[in-house]
């Protein structure tokens, strides 16, 4: 052998130190007392690998070169890197590294006996006395709160089982009485109907003159209003594809954020419109001018009007997307398509009244009275058809409210409140949490905003987490859709606390926030006898009311 | 447009008719797609030059106008100098001086050729060499080279190099260089007569110009036709729109709505290449192109445009398109069956590049000389190479082979400076990790996950609002302690340090910067030229002043970079530079450096004086000697001295991960060997698919890391779960076993500028089906690796060159070239294959970090030839320092023949003393060899001095031959020994 001067005495020392089996004990290095048994050899002194895939002498455990497969030869060194290492950590508790971190020149926190270092290269001291009295502190706290934190959490269960008891007697109460209402109600429309086919009747003789009068009096105010619903119709249209273009166009290189921002709220826009506003109604606007004898011309002029409001208002967004960006855009860049986009907003701005969100050549149509024939008999009847109005009202109200309330407790029956209905108690519910630009919120099983100048939807409660840890986590997901990205969705993550409070808020994807927060109803249920004195009503830190009832 | 600004009135057609109108201004608008970037017809000098080789091409018997004045030539102490006259402005009523001519033998086998201005108007811009070239090269001595006189037609030919194989004729008239390699013919200057030297001039004359238009005219249709056989003489009246296009955009040139004021006016200079029996021509990074160079003209050629070297920050990049991207490289390799050459065309300027494939059997006289020796129909590439401004100033290397190529290129421009070990790892990175939170959570969930990684990146969202050198404290409350708690894992973080800086007065790097008066200033000369980045209005540092760059390296100590500890490094990203308001989102050609220079003449180096002046911050930063480490966007020849590069700002698809490779492949064979494309892809969203191809592919990228957009989901390898998240960490760690072999392939690029990835027909140069892969690729000269680009593919084809036996880094599955076989490619591996008659060093054990594995042994792959032989190399140091420099390193040949491994020492000279902590990592063990390709199973293995080491043999999966294992040989890495088997 050709053996160099160079490191011949470093080499026999390191060549040494690879033999690192534990000789002390029968345990190997790095194998728990639970998997002691494991690591016995046979009569001849072998030993097989846990995988049962190779034999190899009982001297090769640990003896920093990896046999087997699985690994399971090295508990104790960093040969084969895919097992377990044992520290005993006496003074705080046992726990386990992986191999590929024992002797990797790092003091692994899990093993506070400094026992995974052991090649010299780097002390690790023992620390597991304090490690082990922090602990015990660090134990002694969590303990506090989960006992805090389960008594209210027995609260909420209480509460939420009696809630559910109480709705479910509640619903069958109002199941009783419901028919009855539903009678009233009927009763009361035929008399309605009865006295409104008198009115009509008397005023039937006249009612042909009067509807052509009404009809005369209203066709250029429907052919006007038409004419306005058109223009409406045409020019978010129009909007629309200027900001399609600006959209398609700009020029993405310069990262202006008012351009980036008006085309994200855009992007929102068309998302939030979907498939309702495929086709405009205008053909059928158009045809039919009034002599629908369905509708009155009254109806007609008011379906007209409101229609009109509705693309208005929409105009009005889009245009405010326009204006916005117009006010703070670089004018530095000479994108064309921002330029473009900004000199349609020019011309815009001369016809639209952004405040009142109309055209500013549209004043409101003055709509003529219709006129009245009060005879003494009509007035009386009209009276009448008054009071049996008023009597319907009444008693189909009552109807629906109870409607309601039966729907709603069905439906509070049926959700999904945790373990033992623990999380009734949080229903509605609502909590914020502020950072220096945002204040988030969400309500529990209602919705998740976020608020600047303005509040953006973040998403409704959709369901609980995944299998396992399911009660910890909640999503509310559906929120507005995001700029080249998807609908915002929140991830609620619930730990054990003494009170309500979200503790932070991040984003760690674009548009995907994770709310973190501290809740009584995920602390463990601890037996009575551990429990201190019982507090009262829990104090939420923001601010949120308890609810008396579901 | 008279019915947008009237006044509304009662007519409700008002904003109809206003609709219509609008609309079809914008249809106009939106016609241009990519207009924010020229095109050659978009830029004065491109246009220029290019219709004079049309006009060239047009023209028979084009001959070129320069001529050397025969009399003038001396050649003394290794360079050739002389006159070049243009013959054209001979017949100028005021002929002024030529130009001067140098050529310069180098010692080194390489040569230069200079072409400036005599007596100019203004000097011309020569300042490239001075921060190109690293240092003054030694000149051929009058001994090395014999001056063989005139030929008949009154050409000179030097015949030298080191076996007095080079020869090199100058011809006069017309002015032509030929370089011949042992009689081979391989680069040709001027071959197409396309020389064309821009002279500066007055702006007065332009204006006399105008008067006398017509005159002028008419003196250069004379020019062009003088050398017309007479009897073709035909005097034009008019000039085609050709000759017009010659003198397009002399002065003040328009973009958008830029404008360039030039106020030298027109002073580009141009020269044909042709790299004759040369059908494959490759480099001029960047572009997101084939290896292969594709023709720019001619018939049937693939791209209409040149290629184009000009930084650019360029969105969304298009694939295969010739079109600028951030980085340059003016360096072009040819290489055939029997020669390979290069050349380097010295010019930070804005620069264009034509590549023409020979049409067979072109019968013109140009390629006459070839046909007198030789068949017709000899392949040659021709390239067209036109700079905007500056002086021609090139190299020529003659190789003969490829590394001598890289040695010589090497040599002047400097290899890759040896990187910190940490920074080959794995780098992990977003834009943005937004709190130390989330760069906790991130660090702790690899560890959760098993996956290594060494450095955790912030982008520029950690900065309180985009002034570099400064936090965001609500989100960054204590930098110091996260990065402290990373480095105890051994791990480092890097956070980004742009070139702009945010125009504020309360911050103190701007306000210090105005003080000391470093910033790129207007072309007025006075004023700070102010441009929008990310903080919105800022101003540029101008690296071109010193008191600029040692204020710049200043900022990296401790005490004025608050927060930054010894474990935190850089990034400087959009040094194109990148200014969203400017001319094609860069800043304008005309603003003024230090020196009263103009930002054109060093546009493609500004990236790279940024970059340098940053890693002498870091260097300097510390008492000992501790390595740089910093990525930049922006590259030029020589940024490999500084650190590492990627390839911008690429999109999570399928095709960007495949044009990766010959990205990668042109950037390292044009002398930048330290680069990467971010794992993933910038924008966009990846499926879990190719994400986990894009890991396994990127594993083999010497530069290894992920990266995000902020508009894009999170990513981190563990988050698209099984079987991806193991598939994922699988690749890591092969990685990070192969880290001993990627050092060492990084030294030896320090050493003498071989790449570290390298194409095919750099291994195989005699294997003609290899000249155009781009597809697989050889890291070192040992490992051949196939990338998956396609989705829901589980077979690829693999090409096997040579004659010798692969072996599959996995399994050790064996396949014998030559030829091509489809490969089973899962999805939890790509094909790789180590090449048989090569040593791999290895550390196989999984750890969390790099700086983990300092102490583990090591594992020898010993793939054996058909002759039983295999050679590798191992280069060990500590990985940090410069100490190496000093001679404290280790570097081994290990050879297996006949059955016997030996370790050998390579350092040579008068080594110096090696440090404790090196003299430790050689005594670390060996402890385990493979051995692949035994013919038999081997049953005893013994160490030189008696002792016989366990040896465990079985069959690989496919190809029959034995994989056997030795177990502990009870040998160190950095020993000499000798082990033998039977």
């Amino acid at each position: 052998m050709k053996t160099s001067a160079c490191f011949p005495l470093v080499a026999i020392l390191a060549l040494g130190a690879a033999v690192v089996q534990a000789t002390v004990g029968s345990t190997p290095r790095g194998v728990s007392p639970a998997d002691a048994k494991l690591y016995v050899p046979d009569n001849h002194g072998q030993w097989k690998c846990l995988d049962g895939s190779k034999t190899i002498p009982f001297s090769a455990v640990n003896d920093d070169y990896c046999d087997c497969k699985d690994g399971s030869d090295e508990p104790g060194t960093s040969a084969c890197g895919t097992g377990f290492f044992y520290c005993a950590n006496i003074g705080h508790v046992g726990s386990s590294i992986k191999t590929s971190r024992v002797n990797d020149g790092v003091c692994d926190p899990e093993c506070c006996d400094g026992t995974d270092e052991f090649d010299g290269q780097i002390h690790c001291p023992n620390i597991c006395e304090t490690v082990g009295t922090e602990a015990k502190k660090e134990q002694e706290r969590v303990r506090a709160i989960q006992e805090k934190g389960s008594i209210l959490r027995k609260e909420y269960i209480e509460y939420g089982k009696s809630a559910k008891s109480q709705l479910r007697k509640e619903l069958e109460d109002l199941k009783a009485k419901i028919d009855e209402l539903q009678k009233a109600a009927v009763d009361a429309k035929d008399k309605l109907d009865d006295v409104n086919e008198k009115l009509e009747n008397y005023l039937e003789g006249s009612k042909n003159e009067r509807e052509i009068a009404r009809k005369a009096q209203l066709v250029p105010l429907i052919e006007e209003q038409t004419r306005r619903l058109k223009r409406s119709h045409d020019a978010k249209a129009f909007l629309l594809k200027s900001l399609q273009d600006l959209k398609e166009n700009h020029n993405k290189n310069y990262h202006d954020l008012a351009v980036k921002s008006t085309v994200t709220a855009f992007d929102e826009f068309v998302a939030s419109q979907g498939d309702e506003h495929k086709s405009e109604p205008l053909a059928s606007t158009e045809d039919n001018d009034g002599s629908d004898s369905e509708t009155s011309a009254d109806e007609r002029l008011k379906t007209l009007t409101d229609d009109t409001h509705v693309v208005q208002r929409e105009i009005g967004t889009l245009y405010d997307l326009l204006a916005g960006m117009k006010q703070e855009y670089n004018t530095e860049y000479n994108d064309e398509a921002v330029l473009a986009a900004v000199k349609i907003t020019e011309e815009f701005e001369l016809n639209w009244d952004s405040d009142r969100q109309e055209f500013k050549d549209e004043l409101p149509l003055d709509i003529p009275a219709e006129e009245s024939d009060d005879t003494p008999e009509a007035e009386k009847l009209k009276e009448e058809t008054d009071l049996a109005q008023a009597d319907y009202d009444a008693a189909s109200s009552e109807e629906s409210r109870v409607e309601d309330r039966i729907s709603d407790i069905e439906r509070k029956l049926e959700m999904d409140f945790g373990p033992d209905e623990t999380f009734a108690k949080l229903l509605d519910q609502c909590f914020e949490f502020k950072d220096s630009e945002y204040t988030y919120s969400f309500c529990f099983f209602g919705d998740a905003n976020q608020r600047s100048h303005s509040t953006t939807f973040l998403g409704k409660f959709s369901g609980w987490g995944e299998e396992g840890k399911k009660y910890n986590t909640q999503w509310y997901t559906g929120g507005t859709k995001c700029w080249n990205g998807p609908e915002r969705s929140v991830k609620l993550e619930l730990t054990c606390g003494e009170s309500n409070e979200i503790t932070s808020v991040s984003e760690p994807a674009k548009c995907e926030y994770l709310y973190k927060m501290k809740t009584p109803a995920v602390c463990p249920v601890l037996p009575e006898s551990e429990q201190g004195p019982s507090t009262s009503e829990p104090k939420d830190k923001n601010g949120a009311k308890s609810h008396d009832e579901l | 447009m008279d019915s947008i600004s009237s006044r509304p009135s009662k007519s409700k057609k008002i904003i109809l008719r206003s609709v219509i109108a609008l609309g079809l201004a914008l249809g106009c608008v939106s016609a241009v797609k990519r207009e924010d970037f020229k095109t050659c017809a978009q830029s004065g000098f491109c246009t220029r030059n290019r219709a004079y080789a049309d006009l060239a091409k047009e023209t028979p018997n084009w001959t070129s106008p320069y001529q050397l004045t025969t009399s003038s030539l001396k050649l003394q102490n290794g360079v050739l100098t002389g006159d070049l006259i243009n013959t054209q402005e001979d017949k100028h009523p005021s002929p002024r001086p030529g130009l001067s001519f140098e050529l310069h033998l180098l010692d080194n086998d390489a040569v230069r050729v200079r072409i400036n201005e005599r007596d100019p108007v203004s000097p011309r811009y020569d300042g490239v060499q001075d921060t190109v070239l690293i240092k003054p090269y030694g000149l051929a001595k009058d001994s090395a080279y014999t001056r063989l006189d005139k030929d008949a037609a009154g050409a000179l030919t030097i015949q030298y190099g080191a076996q007095d194989q080079n020869k090199i004729k100058v011809s006069s008239a017309p002015f032509k260089i030929e370089f011949f390699v042992n009689d081979v013919p391989t680069v040709v200057l001027n071959d197409e007569g396309l020389l064309r030297f821009e002279r500066l001039r007055k702006k007065e004359e332009e204006s006399k110009k105008e008067e006398g238009k017509e005159e002028e005219g008419k003196e250069e249709s004379k020019l062009v036709d003088q050398d017309a056989a007479g009897d073709e003489v035909d005097i034009k009246v008019e000039k085609s729109p050709l000759e017009l296009k010659l003198e397009e955009n002399l002065w003040e040139e328009r973009f958008k709505d830029h404008t360039d004021s030039k106020p030298r006016g027109p002073e580009s200079i141009g020269l044909d290449i042709t790299f004759s029996g040369i059908n494959h021509v490759y480099g001029v990074p960047e572009h997101a192109t084939s290896l292969s160079l594709k023709a720019t003209k001619g018939a049937g050629a693939p791209y209409s445009e040149p290629y184009r070297l000009y930084n650019l920050d360029v969105f969304e990049y298009e694939i295969d398109n010739p079109m600028a991207l951030y980085g340059s490289i003016p360096f072009m390799l040819g290489h055939s069956k029997n020669s390979t050459a290069a050349v380097f065309w010295m010019n930070a300027a804005e620069t264009w590049v034509d590549v023409e494939k020979n049409a067979e059997d072109k019968d013109s006289g140009l390629l006459s000389w070839i046909k007198s020796k030789k068949a017709v129909s000899t392949p040659a590439t021709k390239t067209h190479w036109i700079s905007e401004a500056g002086v021609l100033d090139l190299f020529v290397f003659l190789g003969p082979t490829h590394r001598d190529i890289f040695r010589q290129y090497s040599s002047l421009v400097g290899t890759t400076a040896l990187p910190q070990s940490f920074s080959i790892a794995y780098h992990q990175c977003r834009w943005n990790y937004n709190s130390q939170q989330d760069v906790a959570e991130v660090d702790a969930g690899f560890d959760e996950h098993d996956i290594p990684y060494d450095v955790l990146w912030l982008d520029i969202e950690h900065t309180d609002g985009k002034r570099y050198f400064t936090w965001d404290n609500a989100k960054f409350p204590n930098p110091t302690d996260m990065q402290q708690s990373l480095s105890a894992k051994g791990r480092k973080m890097v956070t980004i340090i742009d070139p702009h800086i945010k125009k504020d007065d309360n911050y103190h790097v701007s306000k210090e910067g105005a003080e000391l008066d470093v910033y790129i200033k207007n072309k007025d000369g006075n004023t700070a030229f102010d441009g929008w980045c990310w903080p919105g209005s800022s101003q540029w540092i101008d690296f071109y002043n010193p008191k600029a760059r040692d204020w710049w390296a200043s900022q990296f100590s401790y005490d004025r970079y608050i927060g930054s500890t010894k474990s935190l490094f850089t990034w400087n990203d959009m040094n194109e530079p990148s200014v969203f308001n400017g001319p094609e989102i860069t800043i304008p050609k005309d603003v003024i450096h230090y020196g009263n220079v103009e930002h054109r003449n060093v546009h493609n180096l500004y990236g790279t004086m940024f970059h340098s002046a940053t890693a002498q911050g870091l260097t300097q930063r510390n008492e000992t000697n501790q390595r740089p480490f910093v990525l930049s966007r922006a590259f030029f020849a020589g940024t490999q001295r500084f650190g590492a590069i990627w390839t911008g700002d690429n999109m999570a698809s399928w095709e960007h991960l495949e044009i990766a490779s010959p990205m990668l492949l042109t950037i390292g064979l044009s002398g930048l060997p330290f680069s990467g494309a971010d794992v993933g892809g910038f924008f966009g969203n990846p499926d879990a698919e190719l994400l986990t191809r894009w890991y396994q592919a990127g594993i083999y990228y010497p530069f290894f890391r992920a990266h995000a957009h902020i508009d894009s989901k999170r990513r981190e390898p563990w988050l698209f779960g099984e079987p991806y998240t193991s598939q994922i960490r699988e690749a890591v760690r092969t990685r990070y076993t192969f880290l001993p072999f990627w050092y060492t392939l990084f030294h030896e690029a320090s050493v003498d500028g071989t790449p570290i990835i390298r194409p095919m027909f750099t291994e195989f140069p005699e294997d003609e089906a290899v000249f155009a892969t781009d597809d697989q690729y050889m890291v070192g000269n040992a490992l051949l690796v196939k990338p998956v680009s396609k989705a829901g593919v589980t077979r690829s084809t693999v090409y096997f060159a040579g004659d010798e036996k692969w072996f599959d880094i996995k399994d050790y599955s064996v396949e014998q070239g030559p030829g091509a076989k489809e490969i089973a490619s899962p999805a939890d591996k790509i094909p790789v294959y180590q090449r048989a008659g090569t040593i791999v060093p290895k550390r196989e054990r999984p750890r969390r970090s790099s700086k983990a594995m300092e102490n583990d042994p090591f594992t020898l792959v010993i793939a054996l030839d058909s002759q039983g032989e295999a050679t590798g190399r191992i280069y060990l140091d500590d990985g940090e320092t410069f100490n190496y420099e000093q001679g404290d390193y280790i570097l081994r040949e290990f050879r297996a023949s006949n059955g016997v491994l030996s370790s050998h020492n390579l350092k040579t000279g008068s080594v110096g003393k090696t440090s404790e902590f090196v003299q430790r990592i050689g005594a670390l063990r060996i402890e385990r060899l493979v051995i692949l390709g035994s013919k038999t199973k081997l049953t005893k293995v013994t160490v030189g001095n008696g002792n016989v080491a366990e040896v465990e043999c079985s069959k690989a999966p496919i190809g029959g031959s034995y994989v056997c294992t030795v177990k502990e040989p009870k040998v160190a890495i950095g020993e000499d020994f000798e082990l033998s088997w039977v």
